[in-house]
């Protein structure tokens, strides 16, 4: 459940974000402190989590803190679901 | 903060953190002494003994609204002993040696007593409707953050004091009111409001929320940490402090007070300001005090926080961290994730990202490019704002929000290509080193609107740097 999660988060980045399709994304990769992601681009990682796994992610949540890692993230979608 | 106030600062602390007792109460009296104590003088007469009051009282009715955990035993308790305190440092009033919390006499203690009256009635209407007043409480909040921040407004708000308080008007200006440690405050408070009304603030006793606001280390300047973190700390039992953690606090202190003390007390002798920079007559020179001043501000607030971060390690309490190398990163949107980073990210909770959120949900959304542009700019113009409602705040502003915006869409353009020719590990070096060289020297730029008070000097400054007109 949770490589389903973190294999369609992945996809979504490297097509829609980072416009590599062929980047691999390690699922302990930091995403959001190294600056790979940033703050514009992770409102649309939050609509697409929302929209696809039907999981608020609040405003106040979108930093390196609440999640940095696609295991982070697969991890809070996994427990609000 | 002076170095003497720090060091009675941290005995105090270092004493209570080997007493490991009464731990969470030490942390209440001393943020309420604190906070009278490093209150500067002000001309109005009683202001400086007001205006902590001001602090505590908006502080308590700010809780009021937010809290469904109402008036039980501890809390009251909490109000006594905040009284108290605030009693027993206007009875100094009546003996000249005492007074060492305030940086004058205290008032007449009859006037403290009519406030705490008006106090009480107040508490108990807030107590019966708390949740409808959450609206009202963040436009007051916003309205006096204003009237602080807009140099005009606060000469008014000085003139109609002195005339109250039949004080000549002739020697009125905006620094009458310098109200220590509000901007820290409001940004605290606004952030429980508003996690309040999307239901997600936790549930906090008085003295705890009241800890939070405006505890001693990051009083005076932050970081703005986020209540949930903190009373996580808060509530840990207290262990006392190992050799350890004395050791780690320490250290992180020692490092704050050489960066505050040493390095930008030293660099503020040749930093750009206003006196300097109509004087020197060599583009060389004016280089130098523009350098002197990006490291100035950069290791005087680093410092602070390393400073405010060592005391609250040392009893208990691990603060967010506010800098993260800002001037060692590639581009200006990193820049902006490691500077002052707890009240950027403030921004981008209760500001940034509800709005982006809000665009995108348009029936028929602007283009991205567009969006990106107006987010960024008014983000950064806001937060320029947040230093002060004036011209030179807002260039700064739009100076590092059209950058920002600048930066993506180069980004956007550029990235893949640039991937592609950063193949060895050297061309990489070569793309870092040249884009940390060229975000400094942006950023140092944007310091002088920063440093000056008026555009059109720091205009200059900049035409002169640059040989468009000589020196």
């Amino acid at each position: 459940m949770t490589q389903e999660i973190t294999n369609s988060i992945a996809k979504f980045i490297a097509e829609k974000i980072l416009k590599q399709p062929n980047k691999e994304i390690k699922s302990d990769e930091a995403l959001i402190s190294s600056g790979l992601i940033d703050s514009f681009s992770l409102m649309d990682l939050a609509l697409f989590v929302e929209d696809t796994f039907g999981v608020k992610i609040e405003d106040t949540e979108l930093n390196a803190d609440t999640f940095d890692s696609l295991n982070q993230l697969a991890g809070l979608i996994s427990s609000r679901k | 903060m002076t170095i003497i106030q720090i060091l009675i600062i941290v005995i105090f602390t270092l004493l209570f953190a080997i007493l490991k007792r009464g731990r969470d109460s030490f942390l209440l009296i001393a943020s309420v002494l604190v906070m009278f104590w490093l209150q500067p003088a002000l001309p109005i007469r009683g202001f400086d003994f007001w205006i902590p009051i001001a602090t505590l009282i908006i502080t308590i009715f700010t809780w009021l609204i937010t809290t469904d955990n109402k008036l039980n035993r501890k809390n009251i308790f909490t109000l006594v002993i905040i009284a108290s305190i605030i009693l027993l440092i206007n009875l100094t009033r009546y003996f000249s040696f005492a007074q060492i919390f305030t940086p004058s006499r205290p008032p007449q203690i009859e006037i403290t007593l009519i406030i705490f009256l008006i106090f009480g009635l107040i508490f108990f209407l807030l107590m019966k409707y708390n949740a409808s007043f959450l609206t009202f409480g963040l436009i007051l909040l916003l309205s006096i953050f204003l009237i602080l921040k807009i140099p005009a407004w606060t000469i008014e708000l000085s003139s109609l004091l002195r005339a109250l308080n039949n004080q000549s008007l002739t020697n009125v200006s905006a620094l009458d009111i310098r109200w220590l440690g509000f901007s820290y405050v409001a940004f605290r408070l606004i952030h429980t409001i508003r996690d309040k009304q999307a239901g997600r603030l936790p549930s906090v006793d008085l003295g705890e929320y009241i800890t939070y606001v405006i505890f001693f280390p990051a009083f005076t300047a932050g970081p703005i940490d986020r209540i949930e973190r903190f009373i996580k700390d808060l509530r840990q039992p207290f262990e006392g402090l190992n050799q350890e953690k004395f050791f780690e606090a320490g250290q992180r202190l020692l490092i704050g007070l050489f960066k505050k003390f040493v390095i930008a007390d030293t660099l503020a002798l040749i930093a750009l300001n206003d006196t300097n920079a109509t004087q020197i007559q060599s583009t060389g020179w004016m280089w130098i005090l523009v350098y002197a001043y990006a490291f100035q501000i950069y290791f005087d607030f680093s410092g602070y926080t390393d400073i405010a971060l060592g005391i609250a390690k040392f009893i208990g309490i691990n603060l967010p961290e506010n800098f993260s190398s800002p001037y060692l990163k590639p581009n200006l949107t990193q820049f902006w994730n490691n500077w002052h980073m707890t009240l950027t990210q403030w921004f981008r909770s209760y500001f940034f990202n509800p709005v982006t959120r809000w665009l995108r949900s348009w029936q028929k959304p602007m283009s991205m490019p567009m969006m990106i542009l107006l987010t960024q700019v008014a983000t950064m113009v806001l937060i320029g704002f947040w230093h002060g409602v004036t011209w030179n705040f807002t260039i700064w502003g739009l100076w590092h929000g059209l950058g920002l915006f600048i930066h993506n869409r180069w980004n956007d353009l550029t990235k893949a290509k640039a991937a592609e020719w950063a193949n060895t590990p050297f061309k990489q070096n070569v793309l870092n080193i040249s884009g940390i060289i060229f975000t400094f020297h942006f950023v140092a730029i944007g310091w002088i609107f920063f440093a000056l008070s008026s555009p059109v000097t720091s205009w200059n400054m900049i035409l002169k740097l640059f040989g468009v007109v000589s020196p």
